[in-house]
């Protein structure tokens, strides 16, 4: 009843928001999406010591050839079934809203939220709790020097994107290429739409604050013909506590020295725990025709722990890596890219006589595409990572076929064999599918994929399930506009209708 | 365009129409003592130019000679000024008497009523031009053409069809100033030269001129829609193909605006460009007097590179300006607020079966976009891959005693921990308040500055005795 309530909402959704927008010009986009797919975990089970076995590779095994794990002392052992075969498929409706002509000249309404609805027969597929979500929605008012902006909002600094209901101000000197920010408000939780109390975000029942976390932040920019800084700062605090939560500070710059060339590096310290965390330095170069763009990177990942979990006490220890990239277009029709990488991590201090884990790993992958005739490309590449954990390798290509802006149809299938480090369950997997994207008129899009999946597992026990499936997918994109300045609003500020979409 | 050129229309035109039956000058030179018998306007300035057709039926009639079905031509469409009534008052200098019909019509010497097409040479002789037709200068143009606006008479295929004047090829024509130059050319005071006028209309220049109502040469030249029947295509300026242009023509649009003025309007800009950037303002919108202009076409900047999608975030964060000169902040959201019906996009397909090896080495960082509760909990939930109470060995099955000497995998992939296991799975061990007591603490950790920030961190494992440094 809640699914059946859940889609009907979302058809009152798509039918009353093309009649909103009172104000004097306006740009409404409608991004429909939805998604048929499966996957099966595994189900953990016991059986008495009694019931076990001695299996083929002289481990024990249920007796139906199941590997089972017996602890000392223990009457019953653990054991690993295959899971059910979980079929989801969520739904959801995006709307972006763009109002201006308010009364006051630089005023505008910035609206886009989020239906969502899960149509499968069990609600397993992330991201469609609650079903109505809003993502950003906020009042700007810009002129030349200064912006600000009232309301639901994400700021996007090297810290993160950070979303929170509050307020911002920006301040500006073009002239000088000086911008100064700061904001405030209550606090969204990383990578989510939702405060850190939402129910929705902690399946697993972990500790979090009781209230609504308070952020704030700053940072100061400046932009020269040669280079470009910045500094930032952020932190969020437990109200119920007051205590912090987070507390950073980063920088980032840029030097371009020569015509195509740059040196780049940022590096953010975490001042609540005391530690640097990423940090990165890249330089690259674009030669003067375009046909080469090559960048080498030394960088530093450590991940950032909310200081109300107490993960950031277990001390995580930082990787550094090294990576390089290398694009060439030696004729018009040919693009080459490979990019590689090896990385480290640092001395966790850890004595494990009995488990050897990796402490290094790489990754590379190449590419090629090629337009055989105007219309028609083919592509294909190669990745391999292995690392801590796990690893993958694989192949994967497509061949395309476009009219324009009008049609796009293609093929692509590839393959993948992952094996993990920490469990027995070598994955390999084979995919293939068809997509088609048409677009009849600038303002409508549709869009549908099909994939078949077929996937063999590897294990010396029963638990070795295969899973295969058909996923598809389709897209359907309305775009609305109306207003006194219809054909001087650019695309970007109307987000919709869209433009070609930026290759991956 | 020099104007002159217009005078091949009349070449063109002045081609036999195909009328029934052609009268034949030369087979009748026998019968005819004089032009002007039959073309009484050529001799006295006024009558008809052609002799009824029934005067060709006094002999052919039949019995004398076949009938034949001879009748005036049709009026020819022309941009030429010339017409036979003027004939009498055409005199030259010296000479009394205006020129005969075989100046034009014959060939000097040549047979009486061996009559030919004109020779339109003859008429830049008898005007002073000294050059080919489309070389004259721009002040003789006039002399034997209307201006298009004038010629009502030509249909927009007679226009389509005008001669291009060599100058129109030189490289430096169209983009180069040279048809600029020419335009302002023609002396006498004129605004705008009466070569361009003879085949041109105000119209034909809002094909790419936006800034057509400050140049008072396009705007000295009449309205005429038909001028668009001469169509051009404008290649961008060769700058605008390199691939540093999309990152540099800020700088140069701010050095020169005016030259991007000529071909672009507000319109140009803001089709990328999110606000208004100064320069932006600076240029005319677009209107039905400027015309459309250059027609700009959004795209993926050269620096966008292939690894972009991966690489965005440092620039992303050093200049947020920059990336707000085209994108609002709906852009990024689209994926760092993942909507569940993707199915692909930022992530190549099959990318679920994939994500184990890119999650425990965070080749980048998946909380920029997915919230490790929201996504990698639920999903792992749902899939029976997180820990029930209480904890149990077995799922980390590649070793049987993983869960005794995991400490090193924590600490390097700790995010992939979390994805499956709760706080409360760690505090079996790892507390001071029961379980087994093993100090979870590593290298880096500042015990006195966390209890500074959050002691109530300190107290889930200390409770309210939280140890002094």
């Amino acid at each position: 009843m809640t699914r059946l309530r859940a889609v009907v909402s979302l058809l009152l959704w798509v039918l009353a928001l093309p009649r909103a927008g009172p104000a004097q010009g306006y740009r409404l986009g409608l991004d429909t999406r939805a998604q048929a797919v499966s996957y099966r975990g595994v189900l953990l089970d016991s059986v008495p010591v009694s019931d076990t076995v001695t299996g083929p590779t002289g481990g024990p095994t249920s007796r139906d050839g199941f590997a089972v794990s017996c602890f000392p002392g223990f009457s019953y052992c653990s054991v690993f079934r295959p899971g059910l075969e979980q079929h989801a498929s969520p739904l959801t409706s995006t709307a972006d809203l763009t109002a201006w002509g308010l009364g006051v000249a630089g005023l505008s309404i910035r609206v886009r939220a989020r239906l969502g609805a899960s149509l499968g027969a069990s609600d397993v597929w992330p991201g469609t709790e609650p079903a109505l979500q809003l993502l950003e929605g906020y009042a700007q008012y810009a002129v030349e020097r200064m912006t600000l902006q009232l309301g639901r909002q994400t700021v996007a600094t090297r810290l993160g994107v950070t979303g929170f209901d509050g307020g911002r101000v920006t301040v500006r000197d073009g002239r000088r290429g000086l911008e100064l920010t700061g904001y405030g408000g209550f606090g969204l939780w990383r990578g989510s739409t939702l405060p850190v109390t939402s129910s929705a975000l902690n399946p697993l029942g972990e500790f979090r604050p009781p209230e609504r976390t308070i952020v704030a932040g700053a940072g100061v920019g400046w932009s020269a013909a040669l280079f470009d800084a910045r500094l930032s700062y952020e932190r969020e605090v437990d109200p119920s506590v007051d205590y912090f939560v987070s507390e950073r500070a980063g920088v980032d710059a840029v030097v371009r020295p020569y015509r195509g060339l740059s040196l780049s590096g940022g590096a953010d310290y975490d001042l609540a725990q005391g530690w640097w965390g990423n940090a990165e330095a890249t330089l690259g170069y674009l030669a003067p025709n375009g046909r080469i763009n090559a960048t080498a990177r030394v960088r530093r990942y450590r991940p950032h722990f909310d200081l109300w979990t107490i993960w950031g006490a277990f001390a995580p220890v930082p990787y550094t890596g090294i990576d390089a990239s290398l694009s060439l277009t030696p004729i018009s029709r040919l693009r080459l890219h490979a990019s590689g990488e090896h990385y480290a991590f640092e001395n966790a201090n850890v004595a494990t006589p009995l488990v050897s884990v990796e402490s290094s790993g790489w990754r590379f992958s190449w590419s090629a595409g090629y337009t055989v005739v105007r219309d028609v490309a083919v592509e294909g590449g190669y990745h391999a990572e292995f690392g801590p954990g796990a690893a993958s390798r694989g192949f994967e290509g497509n061949i395309s076929y476009t009219a324009g802006e009008v049609l796009a149809l293609g093929l692509h299938g590839g393959t993948l064999d992952r094996p993990l480090e920490y469990r027995f369950d070598e994955s390999s997997l084979a995919t293939y599918g068809v997509y088609a994207h048409y677009r009849p008129a600038p303002r409508v899009g549709v869009e549908l994929d099909a994939s078949r999946y077929v996937e063999e597992r590897t294990r010396p026990d029963a638990t070795a399930f295969d899973w295969n499936q058909l996923r598809v997918s389709a897209r359907v994109v309305l775009a609305f506009a109306g207003g006194a300045d219809l054909a001087g609003l650019p695309p970007a500020v109307q987000g919709m209708p869209r433009g070609p979409r930026p290759e991956q | 365009m020099t104007g002159l050129s217009a005078l091949l229309i009349a070449i063109a035109l002045s081609a036999p129409q195909a009328p029934p039956q052609r009268f034949d000058h030369a087979k009748h030179q026998r019968l005819f003592p004089t032009c002007t018998a039959c073309h009484q306007q050529a001799a006295a300035g006024e009558g008809p130019l052609y002799p009824d057709p029934a005067a060709c039926a006094t002999c052919h009639d039949g019995t004398i000679q076949l009938r034949v079905s001879w009748r005036a031509p049709e009026p020819r469409r022309t941009n030429l000024r010339f017409d036979h009534a003027l004939v009498p008052v055409m005199t030259r200098a010296g000479q009394a008497e205006p020129p005969g019909c075989t100046v034009c019509h014959g060939k000097e010497g040549g047979l009486w009523m061996a009559v030919e097409r004109v020779n339109f040479g003859n008429c830049l002789g008898c005007h002073g031009v000294r050059t080919a037709h489309l070389a004259a200068p721009d002040t003789a143009c006039a002399v034997c053409h209307l201006s298009l606006a004038q010629a009502r008479e030509l249909t927009r295929e007679d226009i389509a069809a005008l001669p291009t004047p060599p100058s129109h090829r030189d490289a430096t024509w169209a983009t180069g100033g040279g048809h600029g130059r020419a335009a302002v050319s023609g002396g006498g005071g004129a605004a705008v030269a009466a070569s361009c006028a003879t085949c041109h209309a105000r119209e034909f220049c809002l094909t790419c001129h936006v800034d057509a109502p400050d140049r008072a040469a396009i705007q000295a030249l009449a309205k005429d829609p038909r001028s668009t029947a001469i169509v051009v295509h404008l290649a961008p300026p060769g700058t605008h193909d390199e691939p540093t242009f999309l990152s540099r023509h800020g700088v140069a649009a701010r050095r020169t605006p005016t030259s991007c003025a000529t071909c672009h309007t507000r319109e140009s800009c803001l089709t990328c460009h999110a606000g208004t950037p100064r320069v932006a303002a600076a240029l005319p919108p677009r209107s039905a007097e400027r015309g459309v202009g250059a027609i700009v076409k959004r795209r993926r900047p050269a620096f966008h590179g292939a690894n972009f999608a991966r690489a965005h975030g440092a620039m992303a964060a050093r200049t947020p300006a920059t990336c707000a000169g085209c994108h609002v902040q709906g852009d990024c959201l689209a994926c760092h607020r993942a909507d569940a019906g993707t199915a692909r996009g930022y992530h190549p397909a099959g990318f679920l079966a994939r994500h184990p090896a890119a999650a425990y080495a965070r080749e980048t960082s998946c909380s920029d976009c997915h919230n490790s509760g929201g996504f990698c909990s639920t999903c792992h939930a749902a899939a029976g891959l997180v820990s029930t109470r209480p904890l149990r060995p077995g799922y980390h099955d590649s070793n049987a005693l993983f869960a005794t000497g995991h400490g090193q995998a924590a600490r390097q992939s700790l995010e992939s921990c979390t994805a499956c296991h709760a706080e409360r799975d760690c505090l079996t061990c790892h507390s001071a308040l029961g379980g087994r007591r093993f100090d979870p603490h590593g290298p880096g950790f500042d015990a006195e500055r966390l209890r500074r920030k959050n002691p109530q961190m300190c107290t889930v494992c200390h409770g309210a005795a939280i140890p002094t440094p």
